[in-house]
């Protein structure tokens, strides 16, 4: 087994396609959506705003709404069809519409109304402006309350307890700030990785059949050990998924590192934790690849069922989505993605800080998936001998 | 005729190669019906929450009831403390803890504020957000009702002969100011209506690319060059005619009938997306000539291509907003069609714009099929194409 894992390390070290794959493109990757996302919260989307009342109170609100974190009025338009026209054309996320004689209405408390629209075909902007929007018109009405209860002699903190007799303290577990980076790239990096150690087990064993250097590898692995043909079969396959599994590993832990580490994401279950579940992912990663092409064997149609099924795992595996929404066949088959046993344990163990136990059935996943290869570590050499590479 | 040739040459390959078929023809067939399962839901509702009262009053029943009443909160469960509701989130029982202190009622009563603590499972943004609404809903309701002494005496809206009065005057005491939040387009706030577009893009983009990359990948595994004696551009043209004819039906089902059977809001205008469609599919397919020259065997397409899909779709602005991208992701997303195909095509087909609003993209995206269509004719002229044999002195 030695000899095939030094003759793989040889391999990963001479041939470009496993250093982009495995190590540029995870770490660009990386780099892309953090820095993308690096604010965390996107501040001061573009809104609009239609004033048709222009009093000194309508001007206040324009300012203290735009003061506000998530939106920033870009552009004032005459009337309501101008700004849904500029919200088509993309300009503004939203706008805020005031119509004729607001203050005056609300000076004789006749409760004007004011209405707000968002554009929820883009729906962080639209629900990050809605907040605001609808945080500061309840603010208008209570300025207006107070200024009432004033004149009656009420002192502002009694007024408070009487506009806000309840008031929600929200405590987002493990994301305090609703970092929407934490939220993403938490999935979204393992996820793109995952792509690849896919891509380059199917890769690894599918490029020895068609160069036709599958009996070179079967020679390496007869070279020592048992002459039987299994533990041949067994020498060849491990040998090989060890060493990819060696730099595999070696750029999970980096992630790891990077995002708990260097970005400092939660991490309550402290980083070695963090570095095991990785680990176990990415043998699962390498062990339903191994499936994949000694289930197909050819290159081709191996990495195009790798393609088709990892590109689901980001939708499926419910990190933007919740699976509880989707239809039940579809909940079925998502525990047949990896990556959405990892989202599970990252929830457990990383966000949220539980002990591993309570995601036993995740782990238990994982590791099913990584011993798949088992299936096929008595045929492994018959199917690399057998199998001729078509164009 | 060089554009004849290189036309049938092409078709004869697309139709000839199962991977090309699989990728062009099966990939854009199944995979937006796939997404649509997946995302149809459109929204979360009835997020399973565990509420631990230790008021154990009429209010705090109240506030519960009209909890679970939302459409976007579901009360699973009642626990004696904090710690017992936690254990049920962490096994996935509940998404959120709603906490009611004991002096909830009396505070009230006596004109004090309360504060109710809601705990989020932030594992999806979706439950945190259908937690917070729920409750803001319920406790803003009840605040209104408050004011006017409709929940019982608050002593001192009571002293300062604010309760009582006429109907309407407790109204405007209620909500002094009224208001009205219109959602527009995505009205209903749906996932599947806001991502799906995007997808449906991505998919064109993704499976032509793949089909190229096959396609010129096959050809110089085996060697096979275009004759020189044939005109670069001619080859380049029928190349691309065959591409694009074969593309025509196949994206008038992704971006036509697809939100028409998943009945994804769409107000737009499908000859308009015709429009925007020309430049879009002739960028791409001059991006993919252009891509086709970096593998040297024809499964390193996949690799290159099939990761981008994530990235891309980010890039395109529709999730993270572009206004808030860093200045260097903004420029650097603006080299893939994709980018603009996608702006574009939700501009006009989702929100009803018409070409005239999405000119910056469609000129764009125009500027991008010239600038890789001048790539993807130095590609044929010293790739694809043999070289002239040099003259024998």
């Amino acid at each position: 087994m030695l000899d095939v894992f030094l003759r793989e390390l040889r391999r990963l070290a001479t041939t470009p396609v496993y250093w982009l794959t495995l190590v540029v493109a995870p770490l660009f990757c990386a780099l892309l959506f953090t820095s993308l996302m690096r604010s965390g919260l996107p501040a001061d989307l573009p809104i609009g705003l239609v004033d048709m009342d222009g009093s000194a109170t309508t001007r206040n609100l324009a300012r203290n709404l735009d003061a506000f974190q998530n939106c920033h009025i870009a552009e004032r338009y005459a009337s309501p069809t101008e700004a849904r026209a500029a919200m088509q054309r993309g300009d503004i996320y939203a706008f805020y519409y005031i119509p004729r004689g607001t203050t005056q209405k609300l000076m004789s408390q006749r409760s004007p109304i004011v209405s707000f629209y968002t554009n929820n075909q883009f729906l962080v902007a639209a629900s990050l402006t809605y907040k605001d929007m609808r945080m500061m018109s309840e603010l208008t009405g209570g300025a207006a309350t107070r200024t009432v209860m004033r004149g009656k002699g009420v002192t502002d903190g009694q007024t408070m307890a009487l506009l806000q007799p309840i008031v929600i303290d929200t405590h987002p577990i493990g994301n305090p700030s609703l970092n929407y980076s934490i939220y993403l790239s938490n999935i979204l990096l393992p996820g793109v990785f995952s792509l690849f150690c896919l891509f380059m087990t199917v890769w690894g064993i599918g490029i020895e059949i068609k160069e036709s250097t599958a009996d070179e590898l079967l020679a390496t692995a007869a070279r020592r050990g048992h002459p039987g043909a299994a533990s041949i079969s067994a020498r060849a396959l491990f040998g090989k998924l060890a060493a990819q599994g060696l730099l595999m590993q070696l750029v999970g832990w980096t992630l790891v590192l990077y995002l708990y580490g260097y970005l400092r994401y939660p991490c309550q279950c402290g980083i070695p934790t963090a570095l095991g579940i990785m680990t176990l992912f990415v043998a699962a990663c390498q062990g339903l690849g191994a499936f994949m092409i000694c289930t197909l064997p050819n290159l081709r149609l191996g990495l195009s069922f790798a393609s088709l099924w990892g590109v689901v795992s980001f939708s499926i595996c419910g990190m933007s989505f919740p699976v509880m929404a989707m239809p039940s066949w579809v909940q079925g088959i998502s525990h047949l993605f990896p990556l959405r046993h990892y989202y599970l344990l990252y929830v457990n163990s990383m966000l949220d800080g539980w002990p591993l136990a309570a995601a036993w059935p995740y782990v238990l996943a994982l590791a099913a998936f990584a011993l798949l290869p088992l299936l096929y570590c008595r045929s492994f050499s018959r199917i690399m001998a057998r199998t001729a590479y078509h164009p | 005729m060089t554009i004849n040739n290189s036309f049938a040459q092409t078709l004869r390959s697309i139709f000839t190669d199962g991977g090309v078929l699989l990728f062009c023809v099966v990939v854009p067939l199944l995979y937006p019906v796939l997404y649509a399962f997946i995302y149809n839901g459109e929204t979360v509702r009835e997020v399973p929450v565990v509420v631990v009262d230790d008021s154990h009053s009429r209010l705090s029943r109240e506030y519960l009831r009209r909890l679970d009443a939302t459409a976007d909160a579901s009360i699973v469960g009642r626990a004696s403390s904090i710690e017992e509701a936690k254990a049920a989130v962490s096994r996935r029982e509940a998404y959120g803890v709603v906490y009611i202190p004991s002096d909830f009622q009396e505070s009230l009563m006596t004109g004090r504020q309360t504060r109710v603590q809601l705990y989020c499972d932030m594992s999806g943004m979706l439950y945190y957000k259908a937690l917070l609404t729920a409750n803001t809903d319920v406790s803003l309701d009840m605040n209104a009702e408050i004011k006017v002494g409709r929940m019982g005496g608050n002593p001192i809206a009571a002293a300062s002969g604010i309760q009582g009065g006429t109907a309407e005057q407790q109204s405007a005491l209620q909500h002094p100011v009224r208001y009205e939040w219109v959602a527009l387009f995505n009205a209903q706030s749906g996932f599947a209506s806001f991502l799906i577009p995007a997808v449906l893009i991505l998919v064109l983009q993704q499976t032509m690319l793949l089909g190229i990359g096959l396609i010129t990948g096959t050809r110089r595994e085996r060697k096979e060059k275009a004759p020189s004696q044939w005109s670069s551009f001619q080859t380049l043209t029928g190349i691309a005619l065959a591409f694009i004819a074969f593309y025509i039906p196949v994206s008038l089902y992704v971006l036509g009938v697809v939100p028409e059977m998943f009945n994804l809001p769409h107000i737009g205008n499908l000859w308009e997306v015709g429009c925007l469609l020309l430049p879009f599919l002739v960028a791409v397919f001059n991006l993919g000539v252009t891509l086709g020259v970096l593998p040297r065997k024809r499964e390193s397409v996949f690799l290159i291509v099939v990761f981008t899909s994530v990235p891309l779709l980010f890039l395109s602005g529709v999730s993270w907003p572009a206004a808030a991208f860093p200045p260097f992701w903004h420029y650097f997303a603006q080299i893939f069609p994709s980018t603009h195909g996608a702006t574009a095509y939700i501009k006009l087909y989702c929100m009803g714009a018409h070409l005239s609003d999405v000119r910056t993209e469609y000129f764009a995206l125009w500027a991008q099929a010239i600038i890789y269509g001048i790539t993807a004719w130095l590609c044929v002229r010293y790739v694809y194409k043999e070289h002239p044999k040099p003259l024998q002195p």
